[in-house]
């Protein structure tokens, strides 16, 4: 008891343990899981990121010319990595040390309508190749 | 006698981290009856994992049924689809794997500490407790990448490997958070008020923890000698110094001193862990489908942790269960109660270091 009481003073007169976050910087740490950049001129679609990401995150919409887009969705994001390990092309995707930017009602994809969207160019896309075939 | 009163205490109450909800019949202060309710945070994951995810995500989304014990939920899960799939996991990866899971050990139980502080009124301890916790914190984010959900461990491996540079921070930063550890201990080992305030208070006997299955510290605290970690070889715990830890007494007081001496010893752990680094490779490559049942037990920083797995070479789980240690610990508490005067409800309660997102997943 008497212990604490003496180290209680000394805390009177000690530094603040924690970070004035608004009116000091707050870096993200070293080995930080920030987010997921993608270079599409790396790309080889295989769409291998879409099949192991847990949240669902990227998506890929077909286009009717049989080319695939790329979409990500960086507030549904997990930041685990799966993708980037998955990745056959080295390079492609990669895991920066860098948060979000924090997101205002305009800025956030309107990811439900993608997410239709996607499904639908995938079913139209997978019918398409079926014609070819036959 | 006095008139019957009920008391409802929780799903928000000021002494709560989490939503647990009792109903206490008193009689002026002694409680004569309760009731308890768990599922106020229930979000159907297990359901979830049985049809929407494939079984190497599962490992993710059942790290979200708790952001305390992340990694041994996922841990459990790994482990038993690993063993229902005959895959030989390296040893370098088991090393990682233990250093995740002691670290995350040192910060459950110091977070458990210095909340059983605040209820005793120790605001001061507390705020000590909370501010030496913030060192794991830094650790973990270190190591994994995150400060709570840490995404580490996947079937077959784990995610990241450790560099030179971050084993040697995690060294000095260990050293510090041993000194401020002991400095704790002696606090909540001597200290006048916390002795006046739980000692005798809550106590569960041998034959009751017996009886109605209790787990984790408040068992061992208890003179049961019970731990996973001491009867399922799921992780090399006994190369790096891993000590049974019971205690006579089986009060809060009792509880919390395990809670302690734990803390020291996974930090004697993590020491032999990084000393005893083996070399090799952090992950193997995963061929095929899991096919049959498998169940494990994981010692979480509460207490047992159980995963039951099924699958039929299909990409999706058959069946998923989880049972947790606070499920297990409702019913001591309810047993507790009766008896007990109304004003020793919230030390009591916490002194089981409840966990109801856990619970009700």
């Amino acid at each position: 008891m008497k212990d604490m009481f003496i180290e209680s003073l000394k805390n009177l007169f000690r530094k603040p343990a924690t970070v004035k976050y608004p009116l000091e910087p707050s870096p993200t740490p070293s080995n930080y899981r920030g987010l997921i950049v993608y270079k599409e001129e790396l790309c080889i679609f295989c769409t291998k990121c879409e099949m192991v990401c847990p949240p669902g995150a990227i998506r890929f919409t077909y286009n009717e010319d049989g080319s695939k887009e790329f979409h990500y969705n960086p507030y549904l994001c997990i930041y685990c990595g799966e993708c980037v390990r998955a990745c056959p092309k080295p390079g492609c995707l990669i895991q920066v040390e860098e948060t979000a930017p924090s997101a205002t009602e305009e800025e956030l994809p309107n990811w439900d309508d993608l997410e239709r969207k996607a499904d639908e160019s995938k079913k139209r896309w997978l019918q398409a190749r079926k014609k070819k075939k036959s | 006698m006095g008139n019957r009163i009920t008391i409802p205490f929780g799903s928000q109450h000021v002494a709560l981290p989490e939503p647990i909800r009792f109903v206490f019949q008193t009689e002026n202060e002694k409680i004569v009856d309760v009731e308890v309710d768990v599922g106020y945070v229930h979000r159907g994951i297990e359901k979830a994992c049985m049809t929407k995810f494939k079984y190497t995500q599962v490992g993710y989304v059942v790290a979200r049924v708790c952001g305390l014990c992340a990694i041994s939920h996922t841990l459990g899960y790994v482990t038993a689809v690993e063993r229902l799939m005959n895959i030989e996991v390296p040893k370098k990866a088991l090393y990682l794997r233990l250093l995740a899971s002691e670290l995350d050990r040192v910060h459950s139980h110091l977070l458990a500490m210095g909340h059983l502080a605040e209820v005793a009124g120790y605001e001061n301890l507390f705020m000590h407790t909370f501010r030496d916790r913030e060192l794991v914190m830094e650790l973990q984010e270190l190591v994994t990448g995150n400060r709570i959900q840490f995404d580490y461990v996947t079937v077959g491996g784990v995610n990241r490997d450790l560099t030179p540079e971050v084993e040697k921070e995690l060294r000095e930063k260990l050293k510090i958070l041993q000194e401020k550890c002991l400095w704790l201990k002696d606090v909540f080992e001597n200290d006048y008020t916390i002795k006046l305030r739980w000692k005798g208070v809550g106590v569960i006997t041998p034959e009751m923890a017996i009886e109605l299955n209790v787990v984790g510290p408040p068992a061992r605290a208890s003179e049961l000698a019970t731990d996973v970690r001491n009867e399922f070889n799921y992780l090399p715990f006994k190369e790096v110094g891993y000590k049974l830890i019971t205690m006579k007494g089986g009060d809060i007081y009792a509880r919390n001193m395990v809670r302690v001496e734990e803390t020291l010893n996974s930090l004697d752990m993590l020491f032999n862990i990084l000393d005893g680094m083996p070399e090799g490779d952090i992950k193997v490559p995963v061929k095929g489908l899991p096919e049959g049942e498998a169940f494990v037990r994981i010692e979480a920083p509460r207490g047992e942790l159980f995963y039951y797995v099924k699958g039929s070479k299909k990409m999706v789980l058959d069946r998923l269960r989880i049972r947790v240690p606070t499920f297990a610990n409702v019913p001591v508490m309810k047993e507790l109660f009766i008896g007990m005067d109304y004003a020793d409800v919230p030390a009591t309660v916490i002194s089981f270091d409840p966990c109801l997102s856990c619970t009700a997943r």
